[in-house]
């Protein structure tokens, strides 16, 4: 039997090895070293489309989460609209609209990326960690804002590689930084925590779908820089 | 506890809204349409905000019940955008006074960032609501597609539906291409005359398949769409119609259909009617019949299983009358069926030893049919030198009788001039024939004499064979030898011998006095005078004049039958015999047995190397005759 069990994973091992190389290797590969690595080789096309495709689904994600949360906590119209000012990440200097983001660099487009994604990472995990302490969160709830943390993550990972390959940059250094996240610093009520919540949904839903655009256009000008608008 | 606490803030903050809902009952921006309007006088208000392409927008006013201040310029929009603490409330960039509109250009939209709007009066007055606050991403409503049209797809086979392809292209004003803009497109149909749309799944693709219309029915389309993860919609597009009249073709089609049914199902019953019609023939012909076992002259029933026995009985000749007839018919189709030769061992004929000791076999081979005991027939003179014994040569049709002589005596082909002697010795009267010589050394080989074991009722003699080295005598010899006398043949019928003894058979028929046995009716006379003494012997002899017995006939223990050595000496008779042979008839015609033996070779001896036989009677001889009959 220990036999048949070992010849099994070694039959599994054989039909899996590239999912193995493709899943385990990390996007970072060092290459400067002068050691032999193992990344697989990606074209510059292909992984752009691939990060925007993770700006899409962890827009789209983020989306049903900030209305399933509407639905069940924040019924009242006036409540919604008064998040748009406490977002965290206003203070990031990313281009806010069409003209400004037609006029800056592909270097900038990317770096504005970069940084908002990295921003997110952090508050995401308080946020997750803050709808764990609801009785009445439910299930699909948690699960998206858990899959959304975790795609972030990756989307990260995506964007440092494109950077490294687009403008030939090395490696940046990826830190986290607190930025005023919890401004209150004490046991925050529970209104607030319900409204906060929802202010870090909404926020990030928004800046999602900064990224996504961002992406979008940034691809638009690789394939036909004339043409985009 | 945190839902209790969140519920009753929830009821607070209703409390509160509702009030404020009072206190400004002009702002129906946000708050979705479903809301009634309140019968109070409605102030100047901002009615709504919308953008296209998500660079710009536009906002639209009404100043309510407040009729004077319906003119242009009365009052004035401003807007902020909150994308600083810093930052102050602006007046719009482009106005449209004839509808009451503020256009908002690309340098002034930014995206992801809250604007909210107020109107001011000429007085300073300011009609402000909370809730006109929002980002352009959010108040996004595509214009609807544009270039609508369908091509059909496919007819159903029942010619009662049928599948159209519908296309378009996306609203120029939606940066599409370039990814600014992701949009999703719904299609909606009906048919004329009814109310209720029927919407189809929303999907990204700039072409959709319409299923299951209905032939002859119009049907009205028409699309709209949104920006995907969003939930407001453009506008519906115009509609088209589309309809598809009756397909002529079907009523083509469906008689040919009707007629290949119809056809098919004629010539299938043809195929039937022929069948059962020629039923009878068919069979015969797909399954011949099979003959069923049969064998002449025995009843079909018995070959069935299980009657075995009684097969073998009447195989064997026990039955009624059915074998001998069959033997009779068989000996009537090969006439020339009559004698088997077998080699005896012979220096000079060194070739045909092998045949011996088979040709004994066969002809003494209980289990091979009773046709083989048939198969003696006359050996010719011209072919005696015949080699192969078995094989039926039959050159003298005037052989009379010939089913009488099943003979299972053996010819020793020796010297052709014997044989040619005794042939012509015995030319059309004797159907016996013999000749034979041999060496005496091929005497020790042959089993000579059968013992005659029964005798058939037809004249037919069963054999016994005999044993080597032994003179078998016996009466029943003798009777045999009557009977044959009075047969004037002495054809024995058939053999049937036991199978342990190989036998061979010679024919010893002497006769050299070119008569006959002279059966007829001097049997016993003839068994007189000429009767050589055999002392101890028993046999009855008949002396042929030239004969050589073929005293080849054996060497021990074969029967011949038919040929009575001629007392050739009394040491050969003095063996003992198994049977008792009539010697002698009395002139008071008792019968005597075991005459004293008298030497008178016969004066027919064959010049071969036998020893003088004394006596060549036609009749036995024994083995121990042959030995003097060897030269």
């Amino acid at each position: 039997m220990h036999l048949v069990s070992v010849i099994q994973r070694g039959v599994w091992a054989v039909l899996l090895w590239p999912n193995l190389l493709a899943s385990s290797v990390p996007l970072d590969c060092r290459e400067e070293q002068g050691i032999l690595s193992r990344c697989p080789s990606i074209s510059q096309e292909k992984l752009l489309d691939r990060v925007i495709e993770h700006a899409e689904l962890i827009y789209r994600v983020s989306e049903e989460s900030c209305s399933l949360y509407e639905d069940m906590f924040i019924p009242l119209q006036f409540q919604r609209n008064q998040v748009g000012y406490a977002c965290i990440t206003k203070t990031l200097p990313v281009p806010s609209s069409k003209n400004e983001i037609q006029q800056i660099s592909d270097k900038w487009l990317l770096h504005s990326v970069l940084m908002l994604v990295q921003s997110w990472i952090e508050p995401l995990v308080y946020l997750q960690t803050s709808l764990d302490r609801y009785n009445a969160a439910p299930e699909m709830l948690l699960n998206k804002t858990k899959w959304v943390s975790e795609k972030l993550i990756s989307l990260e990972q995506g964007v440092v590689v494109l950077i490294k390959k687009m403008l030939d940059e090395g490696m940046l250094t990826i830190n986290h930084s607190e930025q005023g996240l919890l401004q209150n610093g004490v046991q925050p009520q529970m209104l607030e925590s319900v409204m906060r919540d929802y202010t870090l949904l909404s926020c990030f839903k928004k800046d999602a779908h900064k990224m996504e655009a961002f992406l979008k256009l940034l691809k638009c000008r690789q394939t036909d820089r004339y043409n985009c608008s | 506890m945190t839902v209790l606490s969140s519920s009753s803030n929830l009821l607070l903050l209703l409390l509160m809204s509702s009030l404020d809902w009072l206190s400004t009952p002009g702002s129906a921006f946000f708050m979705g349409r479903h809301r009634v309007m309140s019968p109070a006088p409605l102030e100047p208000h901002i009615t709504d905000c919308i953008s296209r392409d998500q660079a710009t927008f536009q906002c639209w006013w009404s100043p309510g019940n407040f009729h004077n201040l319906s003119s242009p310029g009365a009052l004035r929009l401003f807007y902020i955008k909150k994308d600083s603490p810093a930052s102050e409330w602006k007046e719009c960039p482009e106005y449209v006074h004839s509808n009451q509109e503020c256009f908002f250009d690309n340098a002034h939209t930014s995206i992801w960032i809250p604007y909210c709007m107020q109107l001011r009066s000429q007085n300073n007055i300011t009609y402000y609501n909370e809730e006109d606050c929002f980002t352009v991403e959010n108040i996004v409503r595509p214009d609807p597609p544009v270039s609508l049209n369908w091509t059909l797809l496919n007819i159903s086979p029942s010619g009662l539906n049928y599948d159209v392809m519908v296309n378009w292209e996306a609203p120029p004003s939606a940066d599409v291409g370039a990814g600014w803009m992701r949009i999703e497109y719904e299609i909606q149909y009906k048919a004329i005359n009814t109310t209720k749309w029927e919407a189809l799944e929303m999907q990204p693709q700039t072409q959709q398949t319409i299923f299951g219309l209905h032939i002859g029915k119009e049907y009205e389309v028409h699309i709209r769409c949104r920006m995907q993860a969003f939930t407001k919609f453009g506008e519906f597009s115009d509609s088209i119609f589309i309809q598809v009249t009756e397909v002529p073709i079907n009523e083509y089609t469906f008689p040919l259909t009707l007629v290949l049914v119809f056809g098919i199902v004629g010539i299938l019953l043809l195929g039937m009617l022929i069948v059962i019609s020629q039923q009878h023939r068919l069979m015969m012909i797909l399954l011949p019949p099979v003959p069923a076992p049969k064998i002449k002259g025995i009843d079909p029933e018995l070959l069935k299983k299980g009657k075995l026995d009684e097969l073998n009985l009447i195989l064997s000749g026990g039955g009624m009358g059915g074998l001998p007839t069959y033997a009779t018919n068989f000996y009537q189709d090969e006439p020339c069926v009559e004698f088997i030769e077998v080699a005896v061992e012979d220096a000079d004929t060194g070739e045909k030893e092998d045949n011996q000791g088979s040709d004994t076999q066969k002809l003494l081979d209980l289990s091979q049919p009773v046709s083989q005991h048939m198969n003696i027939g006359f050996s010719n003179v011209v072919s005696f030198p015949d080699d192969d014994s078995g094989r039926a040569s039959c050159y003298d049709p005037d052989l009379p009788d010939q089913d009488t002589l099943l003979l299972m005596a053996t010819l020793l082909p020796g010297q052709p001039e014997v044989g040619k002697r005794a042939m012509a010795a015995e030319r059309g009267a004797r159907p016996l024939v013999h000749t034979q010589t041999e060496g005496p050394q091929t005497w020790v080989n042959t089993d000579f004499y059968a013992q005659v074991s029964n005798v058939m009722p037809t004249g037919g003699v069963v054999l016994s064979p005999g044993q080597q080295l032994r003179i078998q005598e016996s009466t029943s010899g003798a009777e045999e030898e009557t009977q044959k006398k009075e047969k004037e043949h002495t054809g024995g019928e058939d053999s049937e011998e036991d199978k342990e003894k190989e036998l061979q058979f010679q024919l010893l028929v002497v006769d050299c006095e070119g008569g006959r046995y002279a059966a007829e009716g001097n049997a016993w006379q003839i068994g007189g005078p000429h009767s050589a003494p055999m002392p101890g012997e028993g046999y009855q002899t008949i002396f042929p004049q030239p004969a050589e017995t073929t005293p080849a006939a054996t060497a021990e223990g074969s029967q011949s039958p038919y040929i009575l050595p001629d007392s050739p000496q009394s040491q050969f008779f003095a063996r003992v015999a198994d049977y008792t042979v009539v010697q002698e008839v009395d002139s008071q015609h008792s019968l005597l047995l075991n005459p004293p033996p008298r030497q008178s070779p016969p004066p027919c001896l064959p010049q071969h190397p036998l020893k003088a036989l004394p006596a060549m009677p036609v009749g036995y001889i024994t083995p121990d005759l042959l030995g003097n009959l060897s030269p």
